[in-house]
């Protein structure tokens, strides 16, 4: 879900820029260190930032009838991890405002802080958590996509209430407003782009196994069973 | 039971497809094309901070207008300006109904007029915003633009990986569509069962594909003595002095009048 350009006050879409950077710089050091140390890497992170977008031009079929649009987000954190997501995201972000008009420049510090940083992290964090505790590739696969998905919509909602506070109920009472209108579409999608994201991991499991050990989602020790 | 995904959306989703990338279409065959990008981003991003920056009324009448009139006289054809305004668009609408309702106490819900200034405010400003956006992105090319960022201090490795991003994803994309065609003839998105099988398929498709474009690119890069550099040769623009001129103007004369300094009556 992109906040559309223009649509926060000027003082606060500035705000996020400021909240947004030292993310994003700390993501494009590490990616200048990883490419001046491996020139061919770039090749890599090329494709990872075209793969993420291309994820989002999948057409999710909705109950509603409508079709949604999945975030990427948990895929390209378990993949790529979350700082270099913050880059791959921003540009992204920047592709989908300047090709197609999702999101807007005035808006991309909070659309970045939204989909590109925190929905990597909560979804690497709860990928790694639940790896920890023992479960299997499948469910650890399905929090980070769904939790990820869910962070990103939680933060929207949050970043809106902020910029636009209830007059009655302040903060607390718009977080409940914005909340529920988009609930409607954002809680199915976030469930469904789990469910998705673990066909997927199965499916490369088995057609590129030998990616997926590179980017060391799979174990070298064959663990193929999503 | 649930009627499935249908074979109706299914063709519905590859029409919208085909025309994903009108804008930078439009940018790229429009009379627009040769101007040098700065000057275009002069324009429009200086009309999109007055619309942002400055009171809402009147900037965003002036800017939106003002963007409205030269996407005309850029000759975007009006199609292509609203689909791409149709999902930015959706979310001004639903995220203006919040600011027409009040919450007095929990899970209460009046109707506030009080909230109309606010919901026409921001609605007005996030629309002339993003009119002043679609003329950018309807005269720019984004392979114009992006071989410039380093200007900006952005670091050349990171230009250089939206660069190749922007390379891969037309083809990406492309598949995607190309997948979807093939599984739709075939019944995939018949049933939920079928269309979520499907659209791991499409995710698998692009994920191989991507990788398979970034070793080719490697190996090709590599037989012709790669050193780490992806320098490439952008076309030279002259910028037009009375485009920049007339563009000054414009911008503060929208600055002077929506500040007060002078009067428009």
């Amino acid at each position: 879900m992109h906040i559309a350009e223009g649509y926060l006050p000027p003082e606060q879409a500035a705000a996020w820029f400021v909240v947004s950077a030292p993310f994003v710089v700390h993501g494009s050091r590490a990616l200048v260190r990883q490419v001046r140390a491996d020139p061919d890497s770039k090749l890599l992170l090329g494709a990872a930032g075209a793969f993420t977008f291309a994820l989002s031009a999948l057409k999710i079929p909705s109950v509603t009838g409508s079709s949604s649009h999945p975030t990427g987000t948990g895929l390209g954190a378990v993949l790529f991890r979350p700082p270099v997501m913050s880059v791959l995201g921003g540009i992204v972000l920047l592709f989908q405002a300047l090709l197609l008009a999702h999101g807007g420049l005035s808006t991309l510090g909070a659309n970045i802080f939204s989909m590109a940083i925190v929905g990597p992290w909560v979804a690497y964090g709860s990928y790694t958590m639940v790896r920890r505790a023992g479960g299997g590739l499948g469910p650890a696969v399905f929090a980070a996509a769904a939790l990820g998905s869910l962070a990103t919509y939680g933060v929207t909602v949050a970043q809106l209430a902020l910029a636009f506070p209830d007059p009655v109920s302040g903060v607390g009472g718009a977080l409940a407003k914005f909340g529920g209108i988009f609930a409607v579409t954002q809680i199915p999608l976030a469930i469904s782009e789990g469910l998705l994201t673990v066909l997927v991991v199965r499916l490369l499991s088995r057609t590129s196994g030998d990616d997926l050990r590179r980017l060391g989602l799979l174990r070298p020790a064959a663990e193929v069973r999503a | 039971m649930l009627p499935g995904p249908g074979s109706g959306s299914a063709t519905l989703s590859i029409d919208s497809a085909v025309s994903v990338f009108a804008l930078d279409i439009a940018a790229h065959t429009g009379p627009w094309r040769d101007r040098h990008p700065a000057e275009k981003a002069l324009l429009a991003l200086g009309l999109l901070v007055c619309a942002v920056a400055l009171p809402t009324w009147p900037a965003a009448l002036l800017s939106g207008g003002a963007a409205a009139v030269l996407l005309a006289a850029a000759r975007v054809p009006l199609v292509v300006v609203l689909r791409a305004a149709r999902v930015p668009l959706l979310f001004v609408a639903t995220s203006t109904i919040p600011l027409l309702v009040s919450m007095p106490a929990p899970a209460r819900l009046a109707i506030d007029p009080a909230g109309l200034p606010l919901a026409a405010q921001t609605a007005g400003r996030s629309v002339a915003a993003l009119t002043c956006l679609l003329l950018f992105t309807a005269t720019t090319p984004l392979s114009d633009v992006l071989p410039r960022l380093h200007r900006l201090g952005i670091p050349p490795a990171v230009t250089e990986v939206a660069a190749l991003t922007y390379r891969m994803l037309f083809l990406l994309v492309e598949s995607v569509r190309a997948v979807r065609q093939a599984q739709a003839a075939r019944l995939g998105f018949r049933t939920w069962r079928t269309a979520y099988r499907s659209l791991a398929g499409q995710a698998g498709a692009v994920f191989v594909r991507a990788l398979h474009r970034a070793r080719r690119l490697e190996e090709g890069l590599a037989v012709r003595g790669y050193t780490g550099s992806l320098a490439v040769q952008v076309a030279a623009h002259r910028v037009s002095v009375p485009f920049v001129a007339a563009t000054t103007v414009l911008l503060g004369a929208i600055v002077t009048v929506s500040t007060g300094l002078v009067s428009p009556w």
